[in-house]
């Protein structure tokens, strides 16, 4: 499904930093993974070139046996859409739009009538939760009900992968925990393969393997 | 200071194009101010100089208005104790046949006193035409010319001079050559000296001069000796100092002024929205950077200070960019005031030179600096008032800022009742003003929300034309309407005078063209100047039969029109055969009854005023003007006021017979001829410039000539008003851009986030120019709608206030039409730098945009 090979990815600044150092990993259908390591290990970074965000320096990372260094970033942007679904810390709504615009922006983006986007938002945020708040503006809700807008919105159009960056990083441990929930719980009911950053150990242990890295580098990678 | 080093300076060098933005906005207002001034003071300093020149050593000057006197008055004058020495003038432009050198002003002076008021310093030439009087006097074709004329026109003593004179062009001789000091700077060199009885036949003047020139007796105050001659001679003259008469005909020309001063604060507030705009951004984007402040101590005072030494920084740099860009710009307004001058005087003042006065770049950097921290003041305020836990929470920055000011809404609601009611309810001139000011800034308070509803009622078309991208754009203009209200104020307000100053630019050309057709409709003008306003060639009675006689004339127009002194001011004084007037040219007639009008000044018992007149002196029919003619006061009722713009300052229709007998002045300016029905009026025009060939300096205007030079008049009245109406354009196209770019820079986590959940480049590209060219259809809808307003505004503050003419309301279409392509291209252009910055971008950094 995912696959990293010998992946390289440095920044150039003033000073030349190698965020990841020849990485090769491979994800299939259906895993729940979770990516674990201390802060500038890479991981995010990895998660990046995995939603296709960012290019790698060197190396290949393929997609259901898709090569993405040869795609324009039109087409890499179709590849995320239609494959990849993203769940941020900071859950990245737009502000200005309700709930229900938030889920259906990614399925007008893809062309969809306004009514069945419209329609598959609201069955989307019945899926997480909060059919009761589909005209809520982010700003009316707490963090862990626009952390499930977010998801809604990653769910969208039902990808096979869906990636979160420190989902629960913003939100308190009881909140976090309903939301790790709800992600266990779309992985089992859904099948989508689910890639999550954390520095929570409860979150990564709730996933069925666990990847450890260090400076750039996979150092771990456990299967349970 | 250290937190400027710190906190600014990074921000500053890491937004370097938002920063040149804020400094540029500041600049173009400072500028456009400096410019402004600096032409406005080079031109009036040179105007000013030029009389002192002239004046020379004069303590007073007597004149009756612009009609001259009789000679007799010098006698009276001279046998006065209080007067030293009085010399006799007549001031007037003469056209030289020298090619390319145009008209010259000839000083007609007796240089049996003249010496002893002028120092006329020989550089070249016979002294004895200076120390024998009777040298000059005897030869009447000399002429001394200013070194600088002499030189542009290779022109040395004894060399013969082509002038015209009243009785045609006629040969002079250069007898002398002034040295460069005193006199000859006048009027850039432009100056010629004339024995005085010379130039009474030259300019056609009769027995009568212009003015008088004189110095006290020592040790007479030049007020008890101006009280002395004004006494001795009565209300129908002026004793004034040179300075004092300069200024009445410096203000001739206030209504140049008023629109210049006009120009440069409009900038200046311009300018204030676009910094305003800069910091409010500013303030928004460095909330967390606020929060680590707060959080580490720093007082609320301490943030807010941050800020407006900021923008004073800013202000200040600004300003010296603004104040060095304005002087460069300064020569090109100063070039284009003195051609309006020109047009005025008959003669060029020279190139009046700018230079930089310690004064005015001490107040452009005061007031570009005062301008810019006003404008950050509020966003300051905001910032010394940010909770620094809610700073500092990310991701909480999107939910600060939304949301509806209902108190605006009240403030606004109450201060357009205000506005209203003062507007409606009084006709006092200040309450008028603050009035306007009230329902401007209600009109700025409610932007915001209005912005809104125009965008929910544009919302189903731009979702109809790109479903996507069209909701994406004016979901987020419906969000956030503060991020925006700062440009669309600006834009509001710049579209509004824009409209303003075309509206009054057509309305008053279309009213000028419409009195040109009814009240200048004669076949013919016959002229001793090839202007109707040019009245220094002087036409004898004595033509007005032998034009008669001239085969396929059947009406004879006489006309006479000097300026007068009315309430400290100089009107001008149609004096006409009145009854064959009526008959021929009917003006609009705003107050009294036509025929009764025409009949009672026609017998000499009243007068008729223009209706800028009656608004400037608050005169109205059955009222009684009061003139000081040289033989006394002169009461005139008013018979009636009508539409009339042969002058600025206000004209009064008299009968020509009751004019000389009050003014003992037989001259006429011109003469307004009909062609007999039948006759072809080409043929007779020919007639007419045969029998007069030879003897008399003549210009035969047709009518359609006489309305073409008022149309350019006209247009070049208004040629301020266009520079300005480019100016405005100009900075609202600036304002659009620069707002633009920095909101659309400010939302890149925004767009990011639309690219990361799917959103193809082109999308996020037209997502953004749509917003953008909302903002300005918004822009364009408001300002439109208010110009409309404000244009009922700029016309009765023209009826009310200065210059008092009134113009019937038309709303400019055309212009209107014309700013909203330039205004939405403006537009789209400013954002597709920005789009493709936000598209092209690194995704991650992106995401990561706080």
């Amino acid at each position: 499904m995912i696959r990293l090979d010998a992946v390289v990815k440095q920044f150039d600044g003033k000073r030349r930093v190698v965020a990841l150092n020849d990485v090769s990993v491979s994800i299939t259908r259906g895993e729940m993974v979770s990516i674990v390591g201390p802060s500038g290990s890479g991981k995010s970074t990895l998660l990046n070139l995995i939603g296709c965000l960012d290019r790698p320096s060197s190396g290949e990372v393929s997609i259901d046996g898709r090569r993405l260094s040869g795609l324009d970033d039109d087409e890499l942007t179709r590849v995320r859409r239609d494959t990849i679904g993203f769940v941020f810390q900071f859950f990245n709504l737009l502000p200005t739009l309700t709930a229900l615009e938030n889920v259906a922006l990614p399925l007008h983006l893809r062309g969809w009538s306004r009514h069945r986007a419209r329609e598959r938002a609201t069955e989307l945020l019945g899926v997480v939760g909060l059919a009761q708040r589909v005209h809520h503006l982010p700003e009316e809700l707490s963090g862990g009900e626009r952390q499930r807008v977010a998801i809604a919105r990653a769910l969208s159009v039902y990808p096979p992968v869906l990636l979160g960056d420190e989902p629960t990083g913003n939100l308190d441990s009881r909140t976090g925990e309903d939301i790790l929930a709800l992600l266990t719980d779309l992985h089992a009911r859904l099948g989508t393969t689910i890639v999550i950053v954390t520095h929570d150990m409860r979150v990564a242990q709730s996933c069925g393997r666990t990847i450890a890295m260090r400076d750039g580098q996979v150092v771990g990678d456990v299967r349970r | 200071m250290i937190l400027l080093r710190l906190i600014s300076w990074p921000y500053v060098r890491k937004h370097a194009g938002r920063a040149l933005l804020t400094v540029a906005g500041i600049a173009i207002g400072v500028a456009v101010f400096v410019a402004m001034r600096a032409a406005n003071d080079a031109v009036f300093g040179a105007f000013t100089q030029t009389v002192s020149r002239l004046a020379g050593a004069t303590e007073l000057q007597v004149t009756a208005g612009f009609s001259g006197f009789d000679e007799a008055v010098l006698e009276r004058v001279q046998a006065m104790p209080e007067v030293a020495v009085a010399s006799p003038v007549i001031e007037a432009v003469g056209a030289t046949g020298l090619p390319g050198q145009g008209n010259v002003l000839i000083l007609g002076i007796d240089m049996t006193g003249d010496r002893s008021l002028r120092e006329y310093d020989l550089e070249s030439g016979d002294a004895a035409v200076l120390d024998d009087p009777l040298v000059f006097l005897a030869q009447p074709d000399s002429l001394m010319i200013t070194a600088e004329f002499a030189r542009r026109n290779g022109l040395r003593t004894n060399d013969r001079l082509p002038l015209d004179t009243v009785d045609g062009r006629k040969e002079f001789v250069v007898r002398g050559v002034l040295g460069a000091s005193g006199l000859s700077g006048a009027f850039g060199g432009n100056l010629a000296i004339m024995d005085i009885y010379a130039a009474q036949h030259v300019f056609g003047r009769g027995r009568r001069f212009d003015r008088i020139d004189l110095a006290l007796t020592p040790g007479v105050a030049l007020d008890a000796g101006r009280q002395a001659l004004q006494q001795a001679l009565g209300p129908g003259f002026q004793v004034q100092t040179p300075s004092a008469r300069g200024q009445s005909f410096e203000s001739l020309l206030r209504i140049y002024r008023l629109m210049l001063r006009f120009s440069s604060l409009f900038a200046l507030v311009i300018a204030l929205f676009m910094i305003y705009n800069a910091f409010a951004t500013a303030v928004t984007q460095r909330r967390a950077e606020i929060g680590i402040l707060r959080a580490l101590g720093a007082t609320r005072g301490q943030v807010g200070l941050l800020f407006v030494v900021e923008s004073a920084v800013a202000g200040c740099l600004g300003s010296a960019v603004g104040v060095a860009l304005g002087y460069a710009l300064a020569g090109g307004v100063a070039r284009l005031i003195g051609t309006l001058l020109e047009g005025i005087q008959g003669v060029g003042q020279g190139q009046a030179e700018v230079t930089p006065t310690p004064w005015l770049v001490g107040v452009a950097l005061a007031l570009g600096t005062l301008t810019s921290v006003l404008a950050a003041a509020l966003p300051a305020r905001e910032a010394a008032r940010v909770d620094p836990i809610k700073a500092l929470q990310r991701g909480r920055l999107q939910v600060l800022g939304a949301g509806e000011n209902r108190a605006r809404t009240l403030v606004a609601a109450g201060l357009g009742a205000l506005g209203a009611a003062l507007f409606v309810g009084t006709t006092s001139l200040p309450a008028f003003y603050v009035g306007y000011l009230c329902l401007l800034l209600a009109a700025l308070l409610l932007t915001p929300w209005l912005s809104v509803a125009l965008v929910r009622l544009l919302r189903p078309a731009l979702v109809w034309l790109r479903p996507t991208e069209g909701m994406l754009a004016a979901d987020s203009l419906i969000g956030a309407p503060r991020r925006t209200s700062a440009t669309v104020s600006a834009l509001m307000l710049a579209i509004a005078l824009v409209v303003g100053l075309a509206g009054i630019g057509r309305a008053s050309h279309g009213q000028i063209t419409e009195w040109a057709e009814s009240a200048l409709n004669p076949d013919f003008f016959v002229t001793g100047s090839p202007t109707l306003t040019g009245r220094d060639y002087r036409l004898p009675e004595a033509m007005t039969g032998e034009l008669a006689k001239v085969e396929g004339v059947a009406i004879v127009q006489r006309m006479r029109q000097p300026r007068v002194a009315y309430r400290n001011s100089l009107v001008l004084l149609m004096a006409t055969d009145v009854e064959s007037v009526g008959r021929t040219a009917r003006r609009t007639v705003l107050e009294g009854e036509a025929a009764d009008m025409y009949r009672r000044v026609a017998a000499g018992e009243a007068a008729i005023v223009s209706e800028n007149f009656a608004a400037g002196f608050g005169v109205h029919a059955g009222d009684v003007v009061e003139l000081a003619a040289p033989t006394g006061m002169l009461r005139l009722p008013v018979a009636g006021v009508v539409r009339e713009y042969s002058d600025t300052q206000g004209a009064l229709i008299v009968d020509l017979a009751l004019y000389r007998k009050h003014w003992h002045d037989d001259t006429v300016d011109l003469f307004r001829v009909y062609v007999s029905p039948g006759a072809v009026p080409e043929e007779v025009r020919g007639r007419i410039l045969t029998r007069f060939a030879d003897q008399r300096r003549l210009f035969v205007l047709s009518s359609h000539q006489v309305r073409a030079y008022v149309g350019r008049m006209a247009d070049q009245w208004f040629s301020v008003t266009w520079v300005q109406i480019a100016v405005a354009t100009l900075v609202a196209v600036l304002g659009i851009a620069s707002s633009l770019t920095v909101t659309i820079a400010d939302r890149r986590r925004e767009f990011g986030v639309l690219q990361a959940i799917g959103g193809l480049r082109r999308q996020v590209r037209a997502a953004i120019w749509m917003e953008a060219a909302t903002l300005a259809v918004v822009c364009l809808v408001l300002g439109l709608v208010l110009g409309a307003l404000h244009l009922y505004f700029v016309l009765q503050i023209s009826y009310r206030d200065y210059p008092g003419l009134r113009f019937d309301y038309a709303y400019p279409s055309l212009v209107a039409l014309a700013v909203c392509p330039v205004m939405l291209a403006a537009a789209v252009a400013a954002a597709i730098g920005p789009a493709e910055s936000a598209v092209r971008g690194s995704l991650v950094e992106a995401l990561e945009y706080e």
